[in-house]
């Protein structure tokens, strides 16, 4: 018979389960997950600072969807601490939290001397330091920056680099093989129309729904804004004009409500963003659009799934193929820092061996300056951490000529940022795709959200007269 | 010292001034101020914008259906919550074997921090592997998935059940001491009497335990008026803001959205509405009191 100490001590531990378990990452590698080719990290290299630093520089960064990468990034940030005297703390927390911790710092005007976040951190301009000699130096040292990372860190109404973007993550799709082959695609879609017919089919045929979210979180956001650039639409033009009500719009916001009721279910309107994961790890889904993370997940807990996860470039539709960035690396140094010198300096050394970040987050981040990189290819083409076939991610070696920058056609500013934190664009789509608003009534009422957020940003000298 | 009955009264008192002056009267006075100005997450600059930020708010209409939403939330959960807990109560006051694990698990909810809990019951109420779903197919009461967070109602549903569910336990703890304060011989003199069991609940145990039921009713409104952890954790807001609530929608748009001063405007709502909702029960309380 169970005595009480028993059933506490039962209790007790379900809780640590579950508290465990609630900490995990989105993106979590998982108990047995790659650990990587044994030797194979690339060497890295000191880069030697322009001038003495001394003092202490306190970084702040998101815990990285592959843990291995944190493991990496703290002893790089202290050795190159022990070798130009500079005391470096490193502290990562969850990135959910990381835009309000920002806030209270700059509001409290103290706190860490540089910042890392996922997004573009375009709504703290003012109170952050202009890192154009940072950039510009990271150029003449390694050749042009990404255009899409440059949009996410640059603001061209105030010519302001409000922050200094080294990294970006691509947002494949992820398809089973095992489902897209009997329905005639093989090598997966190709376009909006191959994921109608081919979706619909296997939903029809295998009971087996896609996983696009219209949902108020971040895939959501980011795969309904390729939907529409693939159709010619988007929120904003070059100039930073609002021009999301257009034909093109509601073409897309048609196209997605016809492509829910063929190939998905209820359930992409209350997703977070570890759910389309889920569902693929799980072998619930035929396809998503999501980072590498999820599969590598898989390639720990579950390697017949992963195996069975191939990976198609963005997909194409009447005006072109694109994809929003997965992830946007942005540093930002807040005016208040102590020694913005020495967070200059690291930032210039981490670029310099961005290929050890590629390699240690199991070539997750990828470079904003290729040239930092030259093995990428080859990763790519041969992955050293166990991917069956080994090419599975060659089709990544050409991501920078479908990624986008959240804000395309124009720049990442503070507007479109404050539309993708409050979801104009899934409810736009879900409204539609639910059948309660016409597409024309749908996209208008997203405009008029979406204008008087421009309007404001406007007001405050943060985002171009149009 | 101890003959000064003043001063001591004082010295005694400072902590929770204090307290109440640091942790409420600032924030809602720098509240105000925000709401008054165009202060972003960026730029912490008081620039005075006059009622231009409610303007605004009362042109979002996500901001009313918000508004709309924290009443419905509350109301309901408010209703449950009292009529839950009384029957909890009087659980927990029963005699019997294990009482003391009962009230154990009874306690847990409220003692489990409330981001904890509601990821456990985002687990449960997974589109995909939602155990609740499971049993009801298992009992052949539905089919596919039921998609809890998905469909505007049952979200909104699982929201009032998931607060009724972790404010219960503070209510019956609440009523406990209500009931436990009745007189015995009162109930023993309308047993006399020849009163029922449901005669002397509602005649008698419910008009004793109604003053400590409403102030059971003010905590549950309270704290699931002022609550975002529920919604955020589950939800996000979503389905297309079916469940977006005034304390969500004001962080939404003052910090993930960097306009401060339009989220202190959405968050000042809320004073008003629990001041107006804390005097009408508070004054219930002392008329039945005085009755």
């Amino acid at each position: 018979m169970t005595n009480r100490r028993d059933f506490l001590r039962t209790t007790g531990a379900l809780a640590v389960g579950a508290m465990l378990a609630g900490c995990a990452s989105e993106e979590d590698a998982g108990p047995g997950g790659p650990t990587g080719a044994p030797g194979g990290a690339p060497a890295e290299t000191f880069e030697e600072p322009s001038k003495k630093l001394s003092g202490g520089l306190s970084i702040l960064l998101w815990s990285h969807f592959v843990p291995s990468h944190d493991a990496w990034f703290d002893k790089f940030a202290r050795d190159w601490g022990s070798k130009t005297g500079v005391d470096v703390k490193v502290d990562h927390i969850d990135q959910a939290q990381i835009t309000t911790r920002i806030a209270a710092e700059i509001s409290a005007g103290q706190g860490h001397d540089m910042i890392q976040f996922i997004a573009p951190l375009s709504q703290f301009e003012p109170s952050v330091l202009d890192l154009k000699d940072l950039t510009d130096e990271a150029s003449k040292r390694w050749g042009t920056q990404l255009e899409l990372c440059q949009k996410s860190s640059f603001n061209p109404s105030t010519g302001k680099f409000y922050a200094y973007s080294p990294g970006w993550v691509p947002d494949p799709g992820n398809y089973r093989k095992s489902l897209w082959e009997p329905a005639g695609f093989p090598n997966g879609p190709a376009s909006w129309d191959d994921l109608l017919k081919g979706g619909g089919e296997i939903k029809k045929s295998k009971n087996v729904q896609m996983g696009l979210g219209m949902s108020q979180e971040i895939d959501s956001n980011m795969v309904l804004r390729g939907l529409m650039w693939t159709h010619g639409a988007s929120i904003q033009d070059a100039n930073e004009r609002v021009i999301l009500n257009s034909p093109e719009t509601v073409q897309a916001v048609e196209f997605m409500a016809k492509l829910f009721k063929e190939s998905m279910t209820n359930e992409v309107f209350s997703w977070n963003a570890a759910s389309n994961n889920q569902g693929l790890v799980a072998g619930k889904m035929s396809y998503i659009v999501n980072s590498i993370s999820a599969w590598r997940t898989s390639q720990g807990t579950n390697p017949q799934v992963a195996d069975d996860v191939h990976f198609v470039p963005a997909l194409r539709g009447p005006a072109g193929q694109f994809a929003a960035q997965h992830v946007l690396y942005n540093w930002i140094v807040p005016k208040h820092a102590a020694n913005p010198d020495a967070a200059k300096e690291f930032l210039l050394h981490y670029t310099s061996n961005f290929k050890a970040a590629t390699y240690a987050s199991k070539l997750y981040d990828f470079c904003s300056f290729a040239e930092r990189t030259p093995e990428l290819n080859g990763w790519l083409a041969s992955d050293p951490f166990g991917s069956n076939p080994p090419d599975k991610l060659k089709l990544l070696s050409d991501a920078t000529k479908w990624s986008v920058n959240i804000g395309y056609p124009g720049p990442a500013n503070t507007a479109e940022g404050e539309i993708f934190n409050t979801f104009v664009i899934p409810n736009m789509f879900a409204r539609v795709a639910r059948g309660e608003q016409s597409a024309a009534e749908s996209v208008a009422a997203a405009t008029s959200q979406a204008t008087a957020v421009f309007d404001k940003w406007r007001a405050q000298g943060l985002v171009g007269k149009g | 010292m101890a003959d000064r009955e003043g001063t001591l009264a004082w010295l005694f008192l400072m902590p929770s001034v204090v307290y109440i002056l640091a942790l409420v009267a600032l924030p809602f006075l720098l509240a105000i101020g925000y709401s008054l100005s165009d202060v972003t997450a960026g730029d912490p600059s008081f620039d005075w914008v006059g009622t231009r930020n409610f303007q605004r708010v009362f042109e979002d209409p996500v901001f009313w259906r918000s508004l709309g939403n924290t009443f419905v939330f509350t109301l309901i959960s408010m209703a449950l919550i009292v009529v839950l807990g009384k029957v909890l109560a009087n659980i927990l006051v029963a005699d019997f074997r294990g009482k003391w694990v009962v009230r154990f698990l009874v306690l847990l909810p409220w003692t489990t921090p409330v981001a904890l809990s509601s990821i456990a019951w985002l687990w449960m109420l997974d589109s995909i592997f939602s155990p609740i779903d499971w049993v009801l197919r298992q009992l052949g009461l539905i089919e596919g998935n039921m998609y809890w967070l998905g469909e505007p109602g049952l979200a909104m549903a699982s929201v009032i059940a998931v607060h009724v569910w972790r404010l219960t336990p503070l209510a019956a703890v609440i009523m406990v001491a209500g009931l436990v304060a009745i007189p015995r011989d009162l109930d023993e003199a309308a047993r006399v009497d020849g009163a029922g069991y449901w005669r002397r609940m509602f005649e008698v145990t419910i008009p004793l335990v109604l003053p400590v039921a409403a102030v059971a009713a003010l905590f549950g409104a309270i704290f699931t008026f002022t609550d975002m952890a529920v919604v955020d954790v589950l939800t996000n807001g979503g389905p297309n803001n079916a469940t977006q609530v005034l304390t969500s929608w004001a962080f939404f748009r003052g910090i993930d959205g960097g306009d401060v001063g339009q989220g202190a405007a959405i968050a000042l709502f809320l004073f008003p509405l629990l001041l107006a909702a804390a005097i009408a029960i508070l004054r219930a309380v002392r008329r039945l009191e005085v009755r």
